[in-house]
């Protein structure tokens, strides 16, 4: 892999797999990163070096800035943490009844929502910090997205379930994938017009909150991260989507280690970056859009694992108005 | 001999080996499939003149030419249209070209008529088999060893792929999408769509051009247009049909997705069986007739099937880090119990002007003005402390000031002034911010 001025990889990375990447509300300089090796570490991308480190009893699937100062973050624990960086204090905010997978801050209703594979999600109030919700879903929580006041939930068995922040009260759309196959991840497109949800076998699908006829028949599939080889198609989870806010564009990581940039609004793909060594399990756009963090491990789809293991890496990458900005006109 | 002329000046690509009638279509279709850029999409002229320009301008390395066989992806060797081809390489085509010819000859018809007909079936499938998707989607593709020569392939090639398609079809998705129809735009390689023609038989006769036209993206134009002239369209149908509900259950998009899985004998839907474990366990088909699912047969994440390795097991705390607010579980695990709606009030909230604190806890009515984007007046987040808003952009120092706490970003420029300092005072409460800035750590000064 050649290390480029466009793209260069973490130092001092988490040592094993990676769960999330995050970059901070406010700045493209702070990157959060949970990971497999029950850490959550703070790496400043602009000097290329980690600024701290705080770990949780088990692997950690997810975490987010609340702001610049703070960090949630969960896992397989079942514990919700809050760390503080400048006080490097850790606060054990409240606990689910099993592993949390997902976590998000609104700043909507400035709350913490975690999702669980207890098949609950929860709102944690930050400044008490306490739960103040629990919300049943259909199954267990795999992935789960905000959109404004809307906030989306995908679940095993295919169900989506999107609820209003403003009113938890009820849901406000039951809906099942309209991929066949296991959600992966989903996540909200920054005009908050819909969502983008992939599944395990290399699909993509892009869905519209408004349930209007006219809205709904936007709504369509397609197919990527797909990878032929000696006649046999092999067809790759898509692990991760991350939106540019400024653009509604969007990027996708697969288990096949590529990364590929959408325009899903003109059914174009955008680019596509060099094949990376291991699975892309986890991908970040700063708030700005120019940078994006590429997670990078191996995450057990196969049966047998490999070998020799690919090594976990962070790989942080300066993209161009080219690669993420929808083209005008067809070229 | 005027015939077996023709099929010497017949120009053909050496990077995938189709045949072209004319080597001005040959050289598009090099630019376009052999020397595009994928970053930028800039057409180049040659293999080595992507390479250069995926180096300066991307730095980024390409060593094989886009959508080629695997032994003819060669970035080095400067081919453009019939030009630069090595002579062996063009005595080898040749070859095949005629002992194709004169093995195909008996079956086929006589006529050179029929020449005619089978490349062009051909295109299609090789123009969406072709498609710039990751590892380029080959079904439907010449076979490497040589031209597609409607002769021979007749029996083969013909019929064969297309067979294939067809009865794959309905068995689910590994093939294509055929619920999709082709109204549906597709995006991404649409390789595996298959033969159209075959395919779109069950679904929706006779729409195939928008898929033969626009390969890779048909636009939303050309979807928009298809439905309409085919109203039945059976991939909008239940959207339409559930619209009326919106708080129901809104189905599959894509019903032929559960139709197929029923109708086929070798689904490779999700099947439930009922696994030795006590669980009910969902099985994936990830082995299809010619693609390979890459996951683990439990239709369970992949983080689940990770977890259960032994060495995430539970271990000693290992803790690095001393935690001074450690919060006790109880009181959490007893308003884990509660599985309700809204919050309950609480004190904090009510020290600020407007109960905001978390906009759910509000009851509805109030909390869609608040919550509504031209409507939340941003001074009723009394959570917020505002650093200067670019406190965040700046060095490491800035980082430590007191955060903008649950201020959306979009709202710094909003706030009035007076707004600002505000409500410092009510979040003393709060383990928070306020108190940091003199419990600095010392790594951050």
């Amino acid at each position: 892999m050649t290390e480029s001025r466009t793209e260069f990889k973490l130092k001092t990375p988490p040592e094993d797999g990676i769960s999330s990447v995050k970059f901070g509300p406010n700045s493209a300089q702070f990157l959060l990163v949970s990971s497999w090796d029950s850490t959550v570490r703070l790496y400043d991308v602009i000097t290329n070096n980690m600024r701290l480190k705080y770990t949780h009893d088990r692997p950690v699937l997810d975490v987010c800035f609340q702001d610049a100062v703070h960090s949630y973050s969960g896992g397989l624990d079942n514990t919700l943490k809050m760390y503080d960086f400048n006080s490097n204090t850790e606060t054990v905010v409240g606990t689910h009844d099993n592993a949390i997978r997902a976590v998000e801050y609104s700043p909507e209703v400035n709350g913490i929502l975690t999702g669980s594979w207890d098949a609950t999600a929860k709102l944690w109030d930050p400044r008490s910090p306490r739960c103040v919700g629990t919300y049943t879903q259909p199954d267990k929580v795999y992935t789960m997205s905000l959109c404004g006041e809307k906030f989306v939930v995908g679940t095993a068995g295919r169900k989506v379930y999107v609820w209003d922040l403003r009113n938890m009260g009820y849901v406000h759309q039951r809906r099942e994938s309209s991929l066949k196959y296991q959600t992966r991840c989903i996540r909200c497109f920054p005009n908050r017009q819909g969502y983008v949800l992939s599944s395990i076998e290399g699909r993509v699908a892009v869905e519209y909150l408004d349930t209007s006829p006219d809205v709904q028949k936007r709504k369509y599939a397609f197919k990527c991260h797909r990878i032929k080889e000696n006649g046999i198609e092999n067809i790759y989870p898509v692990n991760a989507i991350s939106f540019h806010t400024g653009y509604n564009t969007f990027a996708t990581g697969g288990s096949d280690g590529y990364v590929n940039i959408w325009d899903g609004f003109n059914k174009k793909r955008l680019c596509q970056f060099h094949r990376y060594n291991a699975s892309i399990s986890s991908l970040c756009f700063s708030h700005d859009g120019t940078v994006l963090a590429i997670a990078c491990c191996y995450m057990y789809e196969l049966e047998t694992p490999p070998e020799n293991m690919p090594e976990d890496s962070v790989f942080i990458r300066y993209v161009t108005d080219q690669e993420t900005k929808p083209k005008a006109t067809n070229n | 001999m005027g015939r077996k002329k023709k099929k010497q000046s017949k120009p053909w690509c050496w990077y995938c080996n189709r045949e072209f009638d004319d080597e001005k279509i040959l050289i598009q279709h090099q630019k376009a499939k052999h020397f595009k850029c994928h970053i930028c999409h800039k057409k180049l002229y040659t293999g080595p003149g992507l390479s250069i320009h995926c180096m300066q301008v991307h730095k980024e390395t390409i060593d094989k030419v886009p959508n080629s066989l695997p032994n003819r992806s060669n970035i080095e060797i400067e081919i453009y249209g019939m030009e630069g081809i090595p002579p062996e390489d063009i005595k080898e085509h040749e070859r095949q070209k005629q002992g194709k010819q004169i093995q195909g000859g008996r079956p086929g018809s006589p006529s050179s008529g029929e020449d005619e007909p089978a490349p062009k079936k051909a295109k299609p499938e090789g123009l969406l088999g072709n498609g710039p998707g990751p590892g380029g989607m080959m079904q439907g593709m010449m076979p490497p060893q040589g031209p597609m020569h409607h002769h021979s392939m007749a029996p083969m090639g013909q019929f064969g792929p297309s067979m294939g398609h067809h009865m794959m079809g309905p068995m689910g998705p590994p093939i294509g999408p055929p619920f999709m129809g082709p109204g549906m735009p597709m995006m991404g390689p649409m390789g595996n769509m298959g033969g159209p023609p075959q395919m779109n038989m069950g679904m929706n006769p006779g729409s195939n051009q928008p898929q033969q036209n626009k390969p890779l993206f048909p636009s939303a134009a050309t979807a928009a247009t298809t439905t309409a002239s085919a109203p039945v369209g059976a991939d909008f149908k239940p959207i339409t049909s559930t619209v009326s509900t919106p708080i129901g259950p809104v189905k599959p998009t894509f019903p032929a997705y559960s139709t197929t899985s029923s109708s086929s004998s070798q689904s490779s839907t999700p099947v439930t069986s009922s696994s030795d474990t006590s669980q009910k366990v969902a099985l994936i088909n990830t082995t299809g007739a010619s693609s390979k699912i890459i996951h683990p047969q439990e239709d369970i994440s992949l983080e689940q099937v990770r977890a259960r390795i032994s060495k995430y097991e539970r271990q000693a705390p290992v803790k690095t880090v001393d935690s001074s607010t450690s919060t006790p579980q109880p009181q959490v695990e007893e308003e884990r119990r509660a599985v309700m709606p809204r919050y309950q009030p609480r004190p904090a909230m009510a020290v600020a002007a407007v109960p905001v604190s978390v906009a759910a806890i509000a009851p509805p009515v109030s909390s869609v003005t608040i919550m509504s984007p031209m409507a939340g007046p941003p001074i009723m987040r009394h959570a917020m402390h505002l650093g200067p808003p670019a406190a965040m952009l700046g060095g490491n120092m800035n980082m430590m000031r007191p955060p903008p706490m649950g201020l959306p970003p979009g709202l710094i420029g909003a706030l009035p002034p007076g707004a600002m300092h505000h409500y410092a005072a009510p979040h003393m409460a709060f383990p928070g911010p306020p108190m940091l800035t003199p419990m600095m750590h010392p790594r951050f000064r």
